[in-house]
Parts: C-alpha cells; structure tokens; sequence
C-alpha cells in the first residue's frame, strides 16, 4: 500500500466524502503472525489502563441498558451492538494483564486469551458500530463513559493493524499530506482564493501576527467551502485580527478516529504550533464535532501542559459575539430544529451555545425530543461515515432521526457539525427525503445586519 | 465440632478476613493505578460538586430511557433494598452486627421480614429470567453473573428456611443460612458484587468528568 | 429401695403393694401417653403392658457427674409417679442411693449383672475419661472405661441418664483434660459392645423424661424413635423456642434487653439475652419443671441449651445466639493490611507492566 493514491482513491463526487468503495478490502494492515497481532493488541490496550478506564472496567454490572441507549443496537437489534460487549477484547485485556486480580485471571485463565478472529471481529464492533456518541453513559446504572473506552480500544487495535480499511486509509492520507480527503496546503490555499473572489470577501492567510486563528475541517474545505467565507464574513463584520494559516488549518484528527496516538498529536500539534506562532489569544475550531473533542478537551494533553490560548468551537464563538453584541444580525423568521453534534453538546458541553445562537436570531426554534444531552446522533460520527461496510446499518439507523425531525415539524434542521451534514446529505440522497442539515455559521453569515 | 460452631466460628472469622483482604486489595489495586493529569482548561472546577451530581442524577434513568429500562431499574431497587430490609433491620442480625462493631439499633417484626424476603427472592428470580431471556443479557453474562446472582440469593432462601423452620433441623439450616452469608463474602470482593464500592467511583468519575466539561447532565 | 429377691414380681404388683390405686396408675399411664404424644385410645394397653411387665432390673452407673441427675429425679417433695416408678423398678446398683457400701456394694453389682446377664437395663450418667488409661475417675481400683465396658456386655439395653453421658458434658468441655466422652462415642469406637442407647440429655435431664423412657421401653419391649442425637424424639423433637409461650413477642420483634428492663418485667422473648431455645431441643417448655410449675424461660432466664452436643462451649449463655463467635479482632487486621499491601502492590505491578510495554513499543 505505498502508492495510495492510486490503491485508495478519493471520492469527492459522492454526498459523503472518503476513499472510493475499495475493491478487495485491506482490514488488516502490516505484515506480522497473528500471535504477534493480538500480542500488539493487547499490550496497547493494556497502557491505557489509569485509575479511570480500571474503575469503568470493574464497575459494569452486564445489565445491558446500554443497548436501549446506542442507535447502532436500536436499528439492527443485534445483541453484539450492546455498547459494552464492544469493550470485550479490552475488558479481557484488563482482567488478564492490568486488574488488580490480573495475576488470577492469568494463571487460572479465567479469561481466555483474544485470538486474531475475535479481533477481526471486533473491528466491527469497535469501529464500525460505534460512534463514540456516548448516550449509552447516560443509560448506564454506573455511568461508564464507554465512548472514551472505544476510543482506548482503538489505539490497541491500531497498533495490531486492525483498523478498517478506509478509515486507515484516510488517517494515513491525513499523517502525511495533512488532510484526510486531500485538503493539502495548496488545495486549502486555492480554494480560499476562490471562495473569497466567488463571495466578495476579504480573506485573510498566514497572517504573522493575529488574534485570532481560524481552523477547517477537510469536509468543509472540499464539500462546503462555503463555510470559509462565512467565517471570513463574521470575523470581518466583528473587525476582528484574524487569519488561516496553512500550516495550521485542518481541525479534523483522523489520528484520533483510527486510533493512533502519535498521529493524533501530529495532527494537534500543528494547529497549536500555529496559533502560537501568530501569536493567537483565540483558536476557532470548525463545524466539526469530533474535531471539538480533539482540541478542546485532548489538546492541551497532547501539548503537555495547558495551552496558551482559548479553543473554542464556533457555535461558542457566534454565541458570544451575539451576546456581547459584536455581532449583529436580521431576524430570520423560520422554523428550525437543531441538531446536537454529539462531541459538541453532550461530550463536549457546548449545549446552550447554539440555542443562544438562533435565539438570538429570532427563529422559532422546536427541539427534537431529547435535544442537547440525550439527542441521537446521526449515525455518522467516529470516523464510520468513511466506512463503505458501515452504511447498510447507518442508512436504517438514520430512521431514527428523521422521525426525531419529522416530529417537531420545523421547516430547516441546522447543526454544527460538517460531518453531521454530510451524513444527512448522504441520508437524504438515500432515503429520499426533503429535507437536510444546514449550517448554523451559513444561517448567521447571511443574516448579517450591515 | 457441629456444622453450627464451626460456621459462627471459624468459617465466620475466615470468610471475613477474606472479604476485608479481598475488598482493600481489589480497591487500592484500582485506585492506585496511573491518573493522568488533565491540562484542558476546565468549564468548571467544582469537580466534587459534579461527581455527587453524578451520584444522584444516576439514582433514576432519564425520562426518555424510561420505557425501555424503568422496570429493570424497579426490580433493581426492591431487591437492593429488600436485601438492605432483611440484613439490616432483622433483629437476630442487628444482634449480630451489634456484637461486631459494638452498636445496635431497633428491629421490624419478623413477619414483616419474612415477606420482604420473600419479595426480595420474587425480585432476583425476575432479574435471572429477565437477564436469561433477553438476548443482550444474556449475551453479556458469564459464571460472574450467575454465580453472583446465586449467592446473593442463597442467604435470603436459606434465610426464610430457618425462619420457617422448614428443610431439616433448625440448627442445621442455620448454619447453611450462615455458611451461604460467608460464601458471599468470600466470593464478593473477586466478583461484581464489588459494584456495591465501585459504582460511587464510576458514577462520581463521570459525573466529575461532565462537570468539567460543562455536560448539562 | 426394693431389693430384689428370688421371686420375680410383676410391674403392677410392685405398684399395687406400694398402695398406688388402680385410678393412680391408670393415671399414670395416661400421663406417659400424652407424654410421648401416642393417641388416648393406647392408653388400656400401656397399662396392660406394664401391668404385666416384669420388674425390671436396673442397674445405674456414675461416672464423671456431679450427681445432679439423681437430685433431680429424687429431690421431689412430694410422692410424684416419677418416684413411684423408681420404686417400681429393681434398682440393682446406685451409688448415692443404695444402702450398701464397699466391698459389699461391689459383690451387690456383679450379682446382678451376672444373675440379670442380657436383661438388665443399664442406666449410665456422668462422662467418661479415655485419656490416659483413663486414670482419672476409678471406681474400686477399677476404671470408669472398664466398669462400664463390663456393665455394657450383659446390658439389654443402655440409657444416657443427662448430657454428660450422652454427649460429654460439662467434663468434655475445653480443654477436656480428662478426655472424656459419651456412651454412644464408646460404643462407636468399638471401646465398650454396642447396645441399643437412648440418650436422655439435659443438664440434668427432665425427671418425668426419664420415666416416660423407661416406661416406653417397658411397654413396647424396644427403644423409641431417637433423633439425629440418639435421643427419644418424642419429648426432643422440638425446640424450646417452638414451644415457648414468649414466641408470639419474638415474632413481634419485642425483645428483653436487660434482665430487669421493662420488656423483661413485661415477659418479653430473651433472644437478645442469649437464649438458646431456638436451638435446642427438649421439653422443658412443654412439661416444664418441679411438677409443672415452671421452666428456666418462664423463670425469665433464657435457655443454656443444656440438652445439646457441647453447649458449654457454645460461646457466652448471654450472648444472642445471632452473634458470632470471634476470635480476636486482629487476624481481620491483619487481613485488611495484608489486602491493602497486595493492592498496592499489584497497581505497582500493573504500572510496572506498563512502563516495560511503552519502552519497547
């Protein structure tokens, strides 16, 4: 696999950008014996193992509410998408080698050792099946945040070559050309020329010194450029110091998706080397949620101590400004729903910023039952939209929050997140819906009161 | 030595010692695992306000899980409680704690006992047939479950049998109602019985977390 | 004492010439009926059979004891059948009892044991002493161990007269210096023949149990039903807790606290001050003591537990029968610091664990 882009072609055309449905699947990368691959396995599941995955771990009680909570189980009623049986590998990792009790589990086999096919098939269930949403903490008699455990589980599987094959491949396209779906430098530079020409907006790139450093997600930059120059609009409206940077601009962390740590910090580290170079108060993260989750609650560890500047999510950014009156906007005299992107709201407590955002523009906003904390996700998150494998079940799964939507009988859905839209983009196309997910930063860029 | 001393007295001493031996080594082996220092600027700092949030808001599933979980959580709850009834408010076993740790307290009358043990037994053997007919459950169990489950009923069965004078000579099902105590005891500190300690650290580690991060939970 | 001479009277002679009226005895019989719970209509044949039954020869051995059993069955003020069925019986050999003493007392022994040889019934209390030879209670030069050995052999049947002959007792009890056992421990270790045995347990033994065996055996020629314990399970097949008229205040969960508070005074259930009738079995409650006027309970003292396996070394008479017996609190110390020390040491380990694997990944 060392020419990818001819082994794993991009697919820009589709709703839903990732590698071309690949032919011949290559969910097993790298070159070792399968004792090695689960040996490898378990060895990284094992140093995740702190204080707080070992309490999560001896807590579960196999009360199996935890299944009534994920979509995935909701939609195919398979018992192996109860969230915590997505942990099995890991849970036997931690019994055997990590546990207090380990020395028993081992010398008794009490646990029986992983083989390489229940890796295999846990592959599924790790990455295909799970969004890391993390409703089923919600559910859960112990509150176990099995969402930050699947992203543990990743980093195991990661390192045994056991990621799904285009979900590797992206993360891999991202570690080396700095984006996932080929929002390279050159690509981000030339279509914030075309976008600020297309918009009659004042861009501003590579600033030397700004307050402000604006990021992207991929999605956006290849499938919603738009979103660039409404963020170029905002910012200018607010006379802000601000800039792009192209050696600090794509948000997203397919690192962290796939689960390879060094990645992940490669991927952090360059946005948080060039707010620190522009000498930044404020990074802006995108309408991206697991892009939230990686900056804003993961940067600073990846970084090593805290960071030198405020994160925050643009939902965050518009609410503040609206608030304090920097911004300034026309009533927009629509019903709307919103949508909750999981890693903003429910895991990253960006909850109320958005509604004051469409508060604030006067929409008559009707939420979806269960809104903010317990909203379902889309089905998109995680890095499964990129999986081709993965979509027979997102499609079904994504019934749920059409009826969600149907119910509040609002005209426009709005979200915060580029991959959300695109999951309801593909969603659309599929079911032959009427409606789809808007931009919340496009609804306040072209509301703006001149 | 009859089967009666020899569970009020060695077995009792021993089942003990490996209850205390097993509970302190499974929880320090936890709790001294690495933590790692969290750099991210928090929402919030009042970390112990949320883990007992957590504690609490977890006491009752949310409003929109009801349906699908309210009648475990129900079930849940009588046999807990049934059992907390029948261990702590019996009063030969008050005079039994009374005798450890040197205090008492008053007692319910026994009938009143004897039917919350019969509803505790009711509940548990609703938890078996629920846990063995939905296909989630039982996928997701394994000996620990059953086992667990066993023992936990055990002392209650046994139990009413002494109470009702029923299945052999009183002394004898006595000291089978104490000896199913102690089995629980030896068998909890390696099981998920350990839930009884671990839940407020799971629940309050979580509810710290949201705290943190400002998750309106 | 009746001595016995050549001819060989029937029961109901003897009782006929010791003036016990017909009306008396028929009473009586009725009494050991209702006693070992057999339906009224078996009254006329208890009586026919005991009427015609041979006056049986007796011989009564003590061995470790402290002769409580006798006082019990003969410190009756007044003439109780319990007596006049002792008068009824040859009472070959007793001890305290018998008029003979020394060389005479002992001639007095083997004459009935030889003359009654296979049908003379052997009442035996006290414990007796293995170790060492058994030096430690001898009889005549002879020891407890060979007294009863030769006692046993022509013996029809054997009767445990008080716990300390049926299980041991108070000389069994920690350490037990002397090593002393029961009859039934002899008779299972081969020690002494195996005969048929009836314990009659109790510290001492109820009088009117006593005679309600003898009488059982008299009419029915064989030994009745025997519990778990070798005893008649008629007058032991329940516990004092089953029959105590406190019961209703245990079910009630009302309980005497102090021997003179008001629960007490009130006649509350003594399970919180040690009571051991739930686990003991006899009939105290049912025929209580002192010709029926009372019993240790309704004294308002709880149960020792007198006529089980033991109970002197049961734990503390007043503490509840609920409660533990502990040793000492340190061997629970030691555990916890031990769990502790092992906990940290395996997060220790664990740690380790993982230092190795992310210096070699």
């Amino acid at each position: 696999m060392n020419d990818i882009d001819t082994e794993h072609p991009l697919d820009l055309e589709s709703k839903r950008v990732s590698v071309k449905k690949p032919e011949k699947r290559y969910d097993m990368q790298g070159e070792m014996p399968d004792d090695k691959r689960v040996q490898t396995a378990m060895r990284n599941f094992v140093r995740d193992f702190g204080y707080i995955a070992a309490t999560y771990m001896e807590s579960c009680i196999h009360c199996g509410a935890c299944a009534h909570a994920c979509h995935f189980h909701e939609a195919s009623g398979d018992p192996r998408h109860t969230p915590i049986w997505k942990l099995e590998p890991f849970k036997q990792a931690y019994k055997r080698e990590a546990g207090p009790l380990a020395f028993f589990y081992k010398a008794l086999n009490l646990k029986h050792k992983v083989t390489v096919e229940e890796l295999q098939e846990w592959q599924e269930l790790i990455y295909d099946t799970c969004t890391m949403c993390g409703r089923c903490t919600l559910i859960c008699p112990m509150s176990i945040d099995i969402a930050t455990l699947v992203g543990m589980a990743r980093h195991g599987m990661f390192q045994a070559g056991l990621v799904p094959h285009e979900l590797w491949a992206v993360a891999e396209r991202a570690e080396r050309e700095g984006s996932p779906l080929g929002a390279t430098p050159k690509v981000f530079e030339d279509r914030i020329e075309w976008m600020g020409d297309e918009h009659d907006v004042e861009m501003h790139v590579d600033e030397d010194k700004a307050d402000v450093l604006v990021t992207m997600s991929s999605i956006e930059i290849q499938k919603y450029p738009e979103s660039m120059a409404a963020m170029a609009k905002v910012l200018n409206h607010m006379g802000l110091s601000w800039t792009f940077r192209t050696d600090g601009y794509e948000a997203t962390n397919f690192g962290m998706l796939s689960g390879n740590s060094a990645w992940q910090k490669d991927m952090s580290m360059k946005m948080i080397n060039a707010a620190i170079a522009c000498g930044a108060k404020l990074l802006i993260l995108p309408e991206c949620g697991h892009a939230y989750g990686a900056l804003r609650w993961s940067g600073a560890n990846m970084y090593g101590k805290p960071l030198p500047f405020e994160v925050k999510h643009i939902s965050e950014f518009l609410a503040e400004g609206l608030q304090s009156g920097q911004i300034k906007v026309n009533k927009v005299d629509r019903s709307v729903t919103y949508h909750d992107p999981c890693q903003v709201s429910r895991r990253g407590g960006a909850t109320e910023a958005p509604r004051v955002v469409l508060g604030a523009l006067g929409a008559d906003l009707r939420e979806m039952k269960g809104a903010g904390l317990m909203n379902w996700c889309c089905g998109g998150g995680g890095g499964v939209l990129t999986i081709h494998r993965a979509d027979d079940l997102r499609h079904k799964m994504f019934r749920i929050k059409m009826e969600q939507i149907e119910a509040t009988g609002a005209e426009d859905v709005l979200t915060a997140c580029s991959n959300c839209r695109q999951n309801f983009d593909d969603n659309q196309e599929y079911h032959h819906w009427d409606k789809t997910a808007h931009s919340l930063l496009d609804l306040v860029a072209d509301n703006l009161a001149e | 030595m009859d089967l009666l001393t020899f569970a009020r007295g060695p077995a009792l001493q021993w089942s003990v010692a490996i209850f205390f031996l097993g509970v302190l080594w499974r929880l320090f082996g936890v709790f001294l695992l690495r933590r790692k220092k969290d750099y991210s600027k928090p929402r919030s700092t009042h970390l112990w306000r949320g883990a007992v949030k957590g504690l609490i808001v977890h006491l009752w599933p949310y409003k929109e899980f009801r349906p699908k979980v309210v009648q475990s959580y129900i079930l849940g709850y009588i046999f807990h409680i049934g059992l907390a009834i029948v261990v702590f408010f019996f009063v030969p076993h008050i005079l039994f704690i009374k005798n450890i740790i040197g205090v008492g307290w008053g007692g319910l009358p026994n009938s009143f006992i004897y039917i919350t043990g019969a509803v505790t037994i009711a509940a548990l053997v609703a938890m078996l047939v629920k846990r063995i007919a939905n296909p989630v459950t039982r996928l997701l169990s394994n000996f620990d479950d059953y086992f667990s489950w066993f023992v936990t009923i055990a002392p209650v069965v046994t139990g009413l049998m002494a109470a009702a004078h029923w299945g052999g000579r009183y002394e004898h099902v006595l000291a089978v109602h104490i000896l199913s105590f102690e089995l629980l005891l030896v068998w909890f500190p390696f099981s998920k019985l350990m839930h009884t300690f671990f839940f407020v650290v799971s629940r309050g580690t979580t509810g710290a977390l949201y705290e943190r991060k400002g998750t309106s939970a | 004492m009746a001595k016995d001479d050549d001819k060989e009277q029937t029961l109901g002679e003897v009782l006929r010439q010791q003036g016990v009226s017909r009306r008396g005895f028929l009473k009586f019989c009725a009494t050991t009926a209702s006693l070992m719970a057999l339906p009224p209509s078996m009254v006329p044949a208890i009586a026919k059979a005991l009427d015609k039954a041979l006056r049986p020869s007796v011989i009564y051995l003590s061995f470790q004891e402290c002769t409580g059993c006798a006082e019990s069955l003969t410190r009756s003020h007044s003439p109780t059948l319990e007596s006049l069925m002792f008068n009824a019986i040859s009472l070959d050999y007793q001890e305290t009892l018998q008029a003979a003493a020394g060389t005479a007392a002992e001639a007095a022994l083997h004459d009935a044991m030889k003359k009654f040889h296979g049908k003379y019934l052997l009442l035996v209390d006290g414990s007796i002493p293995v170790k060492d030879d058994g030096v430690y209670s001898t009889i005549a030069g002879k020891t407890n161990l060979q007294i009863m050995k030769e006692a046993a052999e022509g013996a029809a049947a054997v009767v445990a007269v008080g716990t300390c002959s049926s299980f041991g007792g108070i000389p069994k009890a920690n350490p037990n210096p002397t090593g002393a056992v029961s009859v039934g421990d002899l008779m299972k270790s081969g020690q002494i023949a195996t005969k048929p045995l009836i314990n009659v347990s109790g510290c001492p033994p109820i009088p009117v149990v006593i005679t309600g065996v003898l009488a059982h055996y008299l009419t029915f020629g064989e030994v009745p039903a025997l519990d778990v314990h070798g005893r008649p399970k008629v007058f032991f097949g329940e516990t004092i807790h089953d029959r105590c008229y406190r019961r209703p205040f245990y079910d009630q969960g009302k309980f005497a606290k102090t021997f003179d508070d008001e629960g007490a005074r009130s006649g509350w259930c003594l399970y919180e001050l040690g009571c051991k009738g739930p686990t003991t079995y006899n009939a105290c409650a049912t025929t209580k003591w002192n010709g029926g006027v009372s019993f240790p309970v309704e004294s308002g003292h709880g149960c020792l537990g007198c006529s089980e396996p033991d109970f002197w070394d049961k734990g503390s008479f007043y503490a509840p029968l609920s409660t533990g017996h502990w040793g000492t609190a340190e061997g629970i110390a030691a555990a916890a610091a031990a769990g502790a020390a092992i906990g940290i040491g395996a997060a220790a380990m664990s740690r380790r664990h993982q230092d190795t694997i992310s210096k070699e990944e």
